[in-house]
């Protein structure tokens, strides 16, 4: 038999050991391709010219992906070395020299690359599509299947996976010439020793890591400097490898204190599973609970980015809305929309000034208003004539707002609601008085840089604002249908050109004009470039982690056979064995899960509330951001631990009680 | 206290079966020490895990106590392992994760016997044998003597009343080996212990009260000590190897 006809024959029987590793590096392939081919796709960069920084964002991404993966292949071949040591042993003993071993399971190293590869190419086409699709559709255009491949994508995918694979393969070759036939043969594995011996040292490092790990999460929520950011991540990094290797080292240590504890139910073999490999237990725990960190993280800002955009969007609800100072330009501005887009209701109306400013003030101090953005002249709250109200409301086909006489309406954003209801105080105007009425939160634009109010808006009888000084001039309007990016562009440059001609200086800075079919645009570029990236690497980081989890449980199946076998002879009945198992795979599993859940829940709650008030409701609001970031991350790693659980069941208990 | 009556083993399929034990039926008394011997492949481990409840019987009967083995149970197999059967294996079985002390106690929390009693009894057991210095070693740090009497301590801590052992003597040296035997005979004796010891070593088998052959499956011949001395006990063992027919290096 020649040495490569034996190396893909172990290359077989790996990829039936290793299926979990197996399995995540085709998704990583898939991913990774899916990815690029967003970066090359023309159709993709036809949509936005803004889309090309997701490019480069995706690009990031898929190098930081290539050292996660790098990491996880090095680790798992290393690994696997360890475990086949006796075989890789018996290959030197019959005479094979140490170079040709190294080649052999490099061969087989790459098969296995290139098996993930020949899979992961097809599947991340798939992938892709999916990924187009959900592109496609946020910028509202129109979708078809089409299975092509692109060539410069695969192309990279192969070196990124070079990349991966010379990386972790130039590591192990080294250590496997190294290597010495009475090393690997009898290479016995020993239980391992605690790494902080004494109790107090532990005992200190153990309380260092928790104020560390408080102090980090502390500073990256009041992060307002990259440095403050950084120290705060090392405090974090710090943290969770302090935390494993003490407790670890710990848990010994308490057993030894009160010995009688580890004789109650089937505490002995748990304590004993997790104490027989401390040393790199705590490292690999820390290492993982490290990654799921990171995940967590990344995967709560992309939540958090996304309800930020999709939140600013649904605050505005004309389709196309032109603010200004000037009379003038209003006209114009509605002149050139009636002449260039077909509408189907348009209406023009009037901002008026305020009385005085105690309305702002009294926000300001109860609630925590937020406007989006600051103007003087909006200080003193502004007025809008009940009829322009009622056009506009009809206009937007919201419900008919009752004037009751001697009553002002407020129209704010739902979360003023209830300190306004507080407010209650009358407004004297022309020497009439009139008591608050009716609260309305629905969207009408009231959020809007230069729209109708910061927040608020009062409307009061139409003879009311006779006497009011007006502060600006609006048209709003809504379209037949969504007008195109060409279509919105050419509004704007027509009515830039009329102001070059000199009539009039359009672009004055009051004037402000927005459309809600731009916006969706907008919103989508910016989605689609914080949360693609971010989710991607979530994604893998996640994989990687449980991967690592799973393969080392996986491997330690012969011993805990072994185990179980010997208790099922002693006498302990199936259910008992179940149970030990369960509990031994939960402890395993939930233990690196814990720091990361810890640190992400302030985290994830405090980056919601850094945006304006209002913005993260509904769907994005805090807790369903913070239940969907863990949610996701949770039926990930779940259904690894699901895959481990039944293959350990599989080939760890006895025969007939899995 | 061990009635074996008629059992049979077949493995295999329909077409190609292979009869690991054929007709055999012995009884065994409370305290005595019995030696299983035969050839590699006689059915002398079928029999001990038949009786060990590890394995079924195709056909016969075991009664243990005047109780049938066959009828139980699986929960109730499992209790009636743990609570009246001790192992010792040719190669220990230890638990690796497990010092020698937890290994023992292992027998007496699978009992869920009080925390406290479990220590008391682990170390009454362990100065019995004489290890009582290695009790908080790992099985990786003491040698295979220590190893077996470790897995005899384990296999009579929960006052186990029958005493299974597999080739316990096939894994250690001469020395070792002796040792062994004499604290085996010493748990006979003196605590009360009945042993079923399977071997094909002659020597450790005149050790026994009773000596059962077995060649093919079938029960082949039984010799009993009865006054004689050991060397000549041992030597009856040879004559009797010897009409077996089994292989003589197998023997010395």
């Amino acid at each position: 038999m020649t040495l490569s006809k034996l190396s893909l024959r172990n290359a077989k029987r790996q990829a039936g050991d290793y299926l979990i590793y197996f399995v995540t590096i085709v998704m990583v392939c898939a991913m990774l391709y899916a990815f690029n081919c967003l970066v090359f796709s023309k159709e993709i960069h036809n949509l936005s010219g803004l889309l090309d920084n997701m490019t480069l964002m995706i690009v990031l991404a898929s190098i930081v992906v290539v050292f996660i993966i790098g990491w996880l292949v090095s680790y798992t071949t290393g690994f696997m070395l360890s475990r086949r040591s006796r075989e890789l042993g018996t290959y030197l003993l019959i005479g094979l020299e140490n170079k040709q071993v190294a080649r052999l399971f490099f061969l087989e190293n790459l098969s296995v690359g290139g098996v993930a590869l020949l899979f992961g190419i097809p599947f991340g086409n798939l992938l892709y599509q999916a990924l187009r699709a959900i592109l496609l559709t946020m910028f509202s255009a129109p979708y078809h299947f089409h299975y092509r491949f692109s060539l410069k994508a695969i192309v990279l995918t192969l070196l990124y996976f070079s990349a991966i694979y010379f990386f972790a393969l130039f590591r192990s070759r080294k250590r496997i010439r190294r290597m010495k036939i009475y090393d690997l043969i009898y290479f016995e594995r020993q239980n391992e020793a605690e790494l902080v011996k004494k109790s107090k040292t532990r005992k200190t490092l153990f309380v260092i890591s928790i104020i560390l790990g408080i102090a980090g999460t502390l500073m990256l929520m009041a992060a307002t400097k990259l440095l403050i950011g950084v120290i705060g991540a090392g405090c974090i990094i710090a943290f969770i490898y302090g935390f494993f290797t003490s407790f670890s080292s710990g848990v010994p240590a308490y057993f030894e204190r009160k010995p009688e504890r580890k004789y109650q139910g089937q505490n002995l073999m748990i304590f004993r599973a997790l104490t027989s490999k401390l040393a790199t237990m705590g490292i690999v725990m820390a290492t993982i609970s490290l990654l799921f960190t990171a995940t967590l993280l990344t995967e709560g800002a992309g939540m958090v980015f996304n309800g930020i955009f999709q939140g600013r969007l649904e605050k505005n609800a004309f389709d196309l809305l032109f603010v200004s100072d000037q009379e003038s330009h209003v006209e114009q501005c509605l002149e050139s929309m009636a002449e260039q887009i077909p509408l189907t209701a348009s209406w023009q109306y009037k901002l008026y000034q305020g009385v005085d400013d105690s309305l702002v003030t009294y926000l300001e101090e109860t609630a925590g208003y937020y406007p989006f953005s600051y103007s003087h002249d909006y200080n003193s709250g502004l007025f809008m004539a009940y009829s322009d109200y009622a056009a506009l409301r009809d206009m937007l086909g919201l419900p008919i707002a009752e004037s009751e006489p001697d009553h002002y309406i407020i129209h704010c954003m739902p979360y003023l609601e209830e300190t306004l209801s507080r407010w209650n105080q009358p407004l004297s105007l022309d020497g009439k008085t009139l008591s608050q009425g009716r609260i309305y939160t629905e969207q009408f634009a009231q959020n809007n840089w230069n729209g109708n109010g910061h927040q608020f808006l009062l409307i009061v009888p139409d003879e009311a604002c006779v006497s009011r000084p007006i502060l600006r001039y609006a048209v709003a309007a809504m379209t037949e249908y969504n007008i195109t990016k060409e279509q919105y562009e050419t509004l704007q440059n027509s009515l830039f050109v009329r102001a070059m001609d000199g009539i009039n200086s359009l672009k004055n800075d009051w004037d402000y004009m927005y459309s809600k079919a731009s916006l969706v645009r907008e919103v989508a570029v910016w989605s689609a470039m914080s949360s693609f990236p971010l989710f991607y690497l979530a994604l893998v980081l996640a994989m990687t982690a449980a991967t690592v989890l799973t393969v080392q449980q996986l491997s330690e199946a012969g011993r805990y056979r072994r185990q179980f076998e010997l208790l099922r002879k002693l006498g302990m009945d199936s259910r008992e064995i179940r149970k030990t198992l369960f509990r031994q795979l939960a402890i395993y599993y939930l233990m690196p899960v814990i720091p990361p859940v810890m640190i992400a829940i302030p985290f994830i709650l405090d980056l919601c509330n850094a945006v304006e008030p209002g913005t993260m409701v509904g769907v994005n609001s805090p807790p369903v951001i913070l239940a969907v970031s863990l949610g996701l991350f949770f039926l990930v790693y779940l259904l690894y631990t699901v895959i481990a659980f039944i293959n350990m069941k599989r080939n760890v208990l006895p025969d007939h009680i899995s | 206290m061990l009635q074996v009556r008629n059992i049979e083993k077949y493995y295999g399929n329909k077409n190609n079966i292979t009869k690991a034990l054929d007709r055999v039926s012995f009884d065994v008394a409370d305290g005595e020490f019995i030696a299983i011997m035969g050839a590699s492949g006689s059915g002398k481990t079928t029999l001990l895990n038949c009786i060990s409840t590890i394995d079924t019987v195709s056909a016969g009967d075991i009664l243990l106590d005047g109780e049938s083995i066959a009828e139980l149970p699986s929960e109730e197999l499992a209790r009636f392992r743990r609570e009246k059967l001790g192992f010792v294996f040719q190669d220990f079985n230890l638990l690796d994760t497990l010092t020698l002390e937890e290994n023992i106690a292992l027998a007496l929390t699978l009992n869920h016997t009080d925390h406290k009693v479990v220590q008391k009894q682990v170390n009454r057991v362990a100065a019995q044998l004489g290890i009582e210095d290695v009790l908080g070693k790992f099985p990786y740090q003491v040698s295979g003597g220590q190893k077996q009497r470790a897995a005899c301590a384990r296999a009579m801590v929960a006052g186990q009343s029958l005493l299974l052992a597999d080739e316990p003597t096939g894994a250690l040296d001469s020395n070792a080996s002796k040792n062994l035997l004499e604290i085996m005979t010493h748990i006979n004796q003196n605590m009360g212990a009945t042993i079923l010891m399977v071997t094909h070593d002659a020597y450790s088998a005149s050790y026994a009260g009773r000596v059962l052959f077995l060649k093919d499956g079938r029960l082949f011949n039984e010799l009993l000590r009865g006054e004689r001395s050991r060397s000549v006990f041992y030597h009856e063992i040879l004559d009797v190897l010897a009409l077996l027919g089994g292989d003589i290096s197998d023997v010395i």
